[in-house]
């Protein structure tokens, strides 16, 4: 069997050790380490987020995928210029001001870099100043901010608001997600997308990010 | 009245089958032999490392009064607001999983162990909640016991960061109920440490204290709704015991 076919197909099993063996072989033989990514690693990361959102496996298969994804991924990394693992688009991520509740917000950054974005996790309880001076400073295009509280909707609109006093808005766009968070409030306070979970999250940001 | 709870593990840990709904896993759906041994790793974790503690005070409706407004930033309409001052009696709690949990959990994920990690998550925010129910149990058989309710009364909690009630609410309830008496930080935010924590206000009476139309101004937002639910299992226990 092709090797990157072999690669993608344990990191769908979930299986790290094999991932792991598989993406070393890869590298011994010569391969283009961009094409080990996106041909084997991000490919077989696809199947996983597309059998996920139509309900054919359950989310700690996800998981498992995703961290035999990062265990060819760390085989990779040193490959790249600088380290730089090439990337869909930089989207920096937080769980907003007031919340400490992250579980939401790392599933969906654990999600995106598997579709190949690159991820600038700010953690939680982030003000809004720093997501912005943040994707100022990475020149990330997505800022995308998550809560489980039902009283943090301001430090979200704050965000966008401090993106429009810069002139940002339209350059760095906006996705809000969790447990009280809604398409219709999305649009209310003026953000780009919404995600309604993790999977969907992934597919907003591909959206915006016009990928 | 002040009362610290220790909490039987096995009293509030949530069955397999709750966890794994939880992570969107019907309790009809036909589960692999791998994720199950997830959840058994996870409970067994949490097993280990998990000190549950709690305490909660009485406390009267004027003091109450002055401890809901918090910093002045409530929804107009927040539903604590219009519940208790109909209640019999009032008492403010908190309780905790302890931190070696939420360190753990943090670990998992720094070891890109996710599917482990958001298990044990799971577990334990499940937990945490469950602990506020217990709590209003020994709450409500104090009461009582004193005779100041009666056994037909139901307790709910109602806290901070939900339905209205501020997060910013939590400064002057930790003023009051002194939650570091069992380990409970808040930070500037107002956000509690350890993660794995719950507080708010314990409301004793009758059903129609607790029943409300969930449409206030932040109810079309809110895709929670277990406000529905509880109340929900108010009317089917009422139903069933009469």
């Amino acid at each position: 069997m092709d090797l990157l076919k072999e690669i993608s197909e344990a990191l769908q099993k979930g299986d790290d050790a094999k991932v792991g063996e598989l993406t070393k072989k890869a590298i011994d033989e010569g391969m283009v380490p961009k094409e080990i990514l996106d041909d084997g690693l991000i490919a077989g990361m696809d199947v996983i987020g597309k059998k996920f959102r139509d309900h054919e496996i359950f989310l700690p298969d996800v998981l498992l995928s995703a961290r035999a994804m990062y265990a060819g991924m760390d085989l990779l990394k040193p490959l790249f210029l600088q380290g730089e693992v090439p990337s869909l688009g930089k989207v920096v991520l937080g769980t907003v001001q007031g919340d400490l509740h992250d579980i939401g917000k790392n599933l969906v950054g654990i999600m995106l870099k598997g579709a190949g974005f690159e991820i600038v996790d700010l953690g939680k309880d982030v003000p809004p100043e720093v997501f912005v001076d943040t994707a100022e400073k990475e020149d990330a295009g997505i800022i995308g901010m998550s809560t489980l509280l039902t009283t943090t909707a301001p430090a979200m609109v704050r965000v966008i608001e401090i993106l429009k006093e810069r002139g940002l808005d339209g350059k760095i766009k906006t996705i809000v997600g969790g447990a009280p968070v809604s398409q219709n409030l999305a649009e209310e306070i003026g953000a780009d997308a919404y995600g309604y979970d993790a999977a969907n999250a992934v597919e907003s940001v591909k959206g915006i990010a016009g990928v | 009245m002040k009362r610290k709870i220790q909490f039987d593990l096995e009293e509030i840990t949530p069955r397999r089958e709750a966890v794994l709904d939880h992570q969107g896993i019907p309790e009809d759906a036909e589960v692999p032999q791998r994720i199950l041994a997830i959840f058994e790793e996870a409970a067994t974790i949490f097993a280990d490392l998990a000190r549950p503690r709690g305490l909660f005070a009485d406390i009267n409706e004027v003091e109450f009064g002055e401890v809901f407004p918090g910093e002045g930033s409530n929804a107009a309409d927040a539903v604590v607001g219009n519940v208790f001052p109909k209640a019999n009696n009032l008492a403010l709690f908190a309780a905790t999983m302890g931190e070696e949990v939420s360190r753990a959990i943090a670990d998992l994920f720094d070891r890109n162990d996710f599917a482990l990690g958001v298990m044990l998550d799971a577990v334990a925010s499940m937990t945490a909640d469950r602990t506020s129910e217990v709590i209003a149990d020994h709450y409500h058989a104090d009461l009582v016991a004193e005779g100041r309710a009666a056994p037909a009364d139901h307790v709910l909690g109602y806290s901070p960061g939900y339905c209205g009630w501020h997060i910013t609410g939590q400064r002057k309830l930790f003023d009051y109920l002194t939650p570091a008496d069992i380990g409970i930080s808040l930070n500037d935010s107002c956000l509690m440490s350890p993660l794995k924590s719950v507080s708010g206000v314990l409301v004793s009476g009758g059903i129609d204290v607790h029943m409300f139309k969930a449409g206030y101004s932040y109810c079309p937002q809110c895709k929670n709704a277990s406000c529905v639910a509880r109340m929900e299992r108010l009317m089917a226990s009422e139903q069933g015991n009469a």
